[in-house]
């Protein structure tokens, strides 16, 4: 039994759970900040997004360094594997997270529109929900959770239309026109989370199946904005 | 905005680096000859404590001339000669006045082939404390020594049993708690698992990583990979030919070993480590 | 499918060449035999008609009983030859061991170069040394001028045994690996140390294995004892100072006698020592086996 090499996987897959609370808190920072217009909070995420970026870089680094030392085989070359893509996926969440709280500064002097405003914090939630639900299904191992996801991720495109049909309707109000572009890219953003929930999800099922597979049919025609 | 606080998430996850590192070992312009032979030149490097460093190379390059240089295990080899100068603690070992005795007393070695003695497990790893004259506690001693090369628990009820009775790995792990029993800093490891199985040698793998915590090893190993699993740090030695076409081993690069295996410094290193080598 | 059938077609049946290379190892195999056959033979022959002279006579009174007055028409016996012949080789181990074992230690773990080769050639030529010679040489340096005594007879036997002993010592020290030397020296243990402690050891049963052989050489060396021991003498003598009877130089007298009954005790006798040495030698070559497990692995 090589138990400093199941010591190292061990710590590297508690890194990657840590980074995955780092997003979920960064994510409700950026929605916190949307919702109540805080620009100071705004900042302090953009801010934060270092943090992640850090424990990204150290993820890939420890991965390197334990692909090169330990040549995992088989369920270990996996999870390696699969933990190489989930890292990459976290941190491009903590980005969209970024990415909205820069979207909240610009138009933070402009009063919203609640239907929408709603709307958004409700994507906000679902994908918060996604997120935790990719997270446990990799830590508990569990492939049924994991395809939930492809639900869940459902939900969240059902909104996002939702959303864009309600701003057809807004985009005439010239007060409100820029918010309601920059919401738009803000409800792309968040869809564009629950889409790398999924492949978090895929990444689970890799390691427990051993398959290559999407969960969505790839051919199925993307309905996006 | 409590949650916003960012948390110093450096501190838990970075890697096991001691901030301050002790030499042990300060080789410095080593060369080794036997007769007209050089084995090795032109070697500087600093052997740190309680790390696990490694020596890799191809055949021939003077690794394992090298390590046993550590201990003075050449001295026994008719012709053998060296010069430059390695400081242990600072003490030259080839100084005037130094006991190869004593120095083999602190610097202990366990070989490629495992070499139990034909006595009891017991005698085995009593041995050396006994002529030694560490005679107080021996039981303690010897079940000390056994546990530190985690073999305790399959022996302890044959410890009068012959040595030669138990398994590879067994015995090789006994030349280990053989070598721990008079309490060494440092344990050379001259290609301790080339002969064992691939289960045997995973356990002397593990048990080299509880080593460090107490001493400090230096391991010659052919199996590249077993450097990358086990060292701190690696030194890449490769023969060098001159335009006289005489080889002598040289030390190519020698640096973290996770930076070795994914970053070498030197082409020769990439080309051995990538097996493009010769 | 196409491999398995063209595989099929091929010839693996002897062609002539082959043929005639199997004929060559016959013969020499062949040969071979003959000459281990040959051996055994001699061996067989020897051993046979020695028993056959020699075996009527042998019975409890002719092992243990006092040494017959010449002429006598008493059979008598030759107790007092063994116990004579087991002191002077018991003597003679006792002084050939310690010090051909020194020798090979001294040889194989210590001497340099230059000290090596003159010790190592003196040692083979004691080795091929005509018994008469040493047997001359004790005459001159230690009966001379005073009486056959027992311990001349086993200095004599002890210059036969100490080279092959020596010799016998330096195999097996090669035999013992030298990662067992390094093992020990490693440990901090000195050079006197780890022979003592682990290569002697080590080489017990083999040196045991040639100390026998040694034995067996020596009990049946008649020469260095001719001059040493004594002629007369019918009853056990204990005392190695004093003239000793013995085997092989009895069995010399009495072959020499013209009293037929002296030649019939002479093959008796011949029997027992050649049982003897028989003897001794299997227990060394048992012993050998032993310590060969014992040490290598």
């Amino acid at each position: 039994m090589r138990v400093s090499f199941q010591e190292e996987l061990d710590q590297l897959e508690a890194s990657l759970q840590e980074e995955g609370a780092l997003v979920l808190r960064v994510l409700r920072g950026a929605l916190n900040a949307l919702e109540q217009r805080d620009v100071e909070l705004a900042d302090e995420v953009i801010a934060f997004d270092d943090d992640v970026d850090r424990l990204y870089l150290q993820i890939e680094l420890g991965i390197q360094t334990l692909l090169a030392r330990q040549t995992p085989v088989a369920t270990d070359l996996r999870l390696v594997l699969a933990m190489l893509h989930i890292n990459l996926h976290l941190e491009r969440m903590a980005d969209y997270a970024v990415t909205i709280a820069k979207l909240t500064k610009l138009v933070a002097d402009v009063e919203p529109d609640p239907p929408l405003q709603q709307s958004l914090q409700e994507m906000g939630e679902r994908a918060e929900e996604m997120i935790r639900v990719a997270l446990d299904s990799f830590a508990d191992r569990d492939l049924d959770r994991a395809e939930t996801l492809v639900e869940l991720d459902e939900l969240i495109d059902r909104t996002n239309r939702r959303f864009v049909e309600r701003v057809v309707e807004l985009v005439a109000e010239p007060e409100l026109r820029e918010w309601v572009l920059r919401m738009v890219l803000v409800s792309r953003t968040l869809e564009r989370i629950g889409d790398h929930a999924v492949d978090i999800g895929e990444q689970v099922a890799y390691l427990l199946t051993a398959e290559f597979r999407e969960f969505t049919d790839a051919s199925h025609p993307e309905e996006h904005v | 905005m409590a949650p916003m606080r960012p948390v110093d998430v450096a501190a838990q996850t970075e890697p096991s680096t001691p901030q301050s590192r002790e030499t042990v070992f300060d080789i410095q312009g080593l060369k080794a000859s036997y007769g007209s032979n050089v084995a090795v030149k032109g070697v500087d490097l600093e052997i740190y404590r309680n790390l696990v460093t490694a020596v890799i190379g191809p055949s021939g390059c003077g690794k394992s001339t090298f390590i046993r240089c550590l201990n003075r295990m050449n001295d026994e080899v008719p012709g053998f000669r060296q010069e430059g100068k390695i400081l242990y603690h600072g003490i030259d070992l080839y100084g005037d006045g130094v006991d190869q005795i004593e120095v083999r007393r602190r610097i202990g070695m366990v070989f490629q082939r495992p070499n139990p003695f034909p006595k009891t497990i017991y005698d085995n790893v009593a041995w050396a404390p006994r002529i030694l004259g560490l005679k107080k506690d021996l039981d303690e001693r010897v079940e000390k020594a056994l546990k530190g090369a985690a073999l305790w628990d399959e022996v302890k009820d044959r410890l009068k049993k012959s040595a030669l009775a138990l398994s590879g790995g067994q015995q090789q792990r006994l030349c280990i708690a053989r070598a721990i029993a008079i309490e060494p800093e440092v344990l050379l490891l001259d290609e301790p698992a080339s002969a064992l199985d691939p289960i045997a040698t995973a356990s002397i793998e593990e048990l080299m990583h509880d080593l460090k915590t107490d001493y400090t090893l230096v391991i010659v190993t052919h199996n590249m990979q077993q450097a990358a699993r086990v060292a701190d740090r690696t030194a890449f030695f490769s023969l060098d030919v001159d335009e006289s076409g005489q080889g002598a081993g040289v030390l190519v690069e020698y640096d973290e070993t996770g930076k070795l295996f994914t970053a070498p410094s030197d082409k020769r290193t990439e080309d051995y480590v990538t097996g493009r080598f010769g | 499918m196409a491999a398995v059938e063209q595989a099929l077609t091929i010839d693996l049946r002897a062609g002539a060449r082959a043929r005639r290379r199997r004929l060559v190892n016959r013969i020499a195999e062949a040969i071979a035999i003959l000459a281990a056959a040959v051996a055994v033979a001699m061996l067989v022959w020897v051993v046979w008609s020695v028993a056959e002279r020699g075996a009527s006579l042998i019975s409890w009174s002719f092992l243990t009983g006092d040494l017959p007055i010449p002429f006598s028409p008493e059979v008598g016996g030759i107790g007092p030859l063994i116990v004579g012949s087991a002191i002077v080789v018991g003597i003679a181990t006792a002084i050939a061991l310690p010090v051909g074992v020194l020798i090979a230690l001294f040889l194989e773990e210590f001497a340099s170069n230059w000290l090596r080769v003159p010790i190592q050639l003196a040692i083979d030529l004691m080795t091929g040394l005509p018994s008469i010679i040493i047997a001359i040489f004790v005459f001159s340096a230690l009966v001379y001028g005073h009486a056959e005594n027992g311990v001349a007879g086993s200095l004599g036997l002890a210059i036969v045994m100490i080279p092959l002993i020596t010799r016998a010592t330096q195999e097996v020290l090669r035999l013992v690996p030298s990662d067992q030397r390094e093992g020990a020296l490693a440990l901090g243990a000195s050079r006197w140390r780890t022979v003592v402690g682990v290569i002697l050891p080590a080489s017990l049963g083999g040196i045991l294995t040639g100390t026998v052989l040694a034995v067996a050489r020596a009990v049946g060396e008649t020469a260095p004892l001719l001059f040493a021991t004594g002629i007369f003498g019918r009853t056990l003598q204990l005392n190695p100072t004093k003239a000793m009877p013995n085997m092989p130089v009895q069995i010399f007298i009495w072959s020499e006698s013209p009293d037929p009954l002296d030649h019939r005790r002479a093959w008796a006798t011949a029997l027992v020592l050649m049982t003897l040495v028989l003897v001794m030698s299997l227990v060394a070559r048992i012993a050998l086996n032993w310590s060969r497990r014992n040490t290598t692995r």
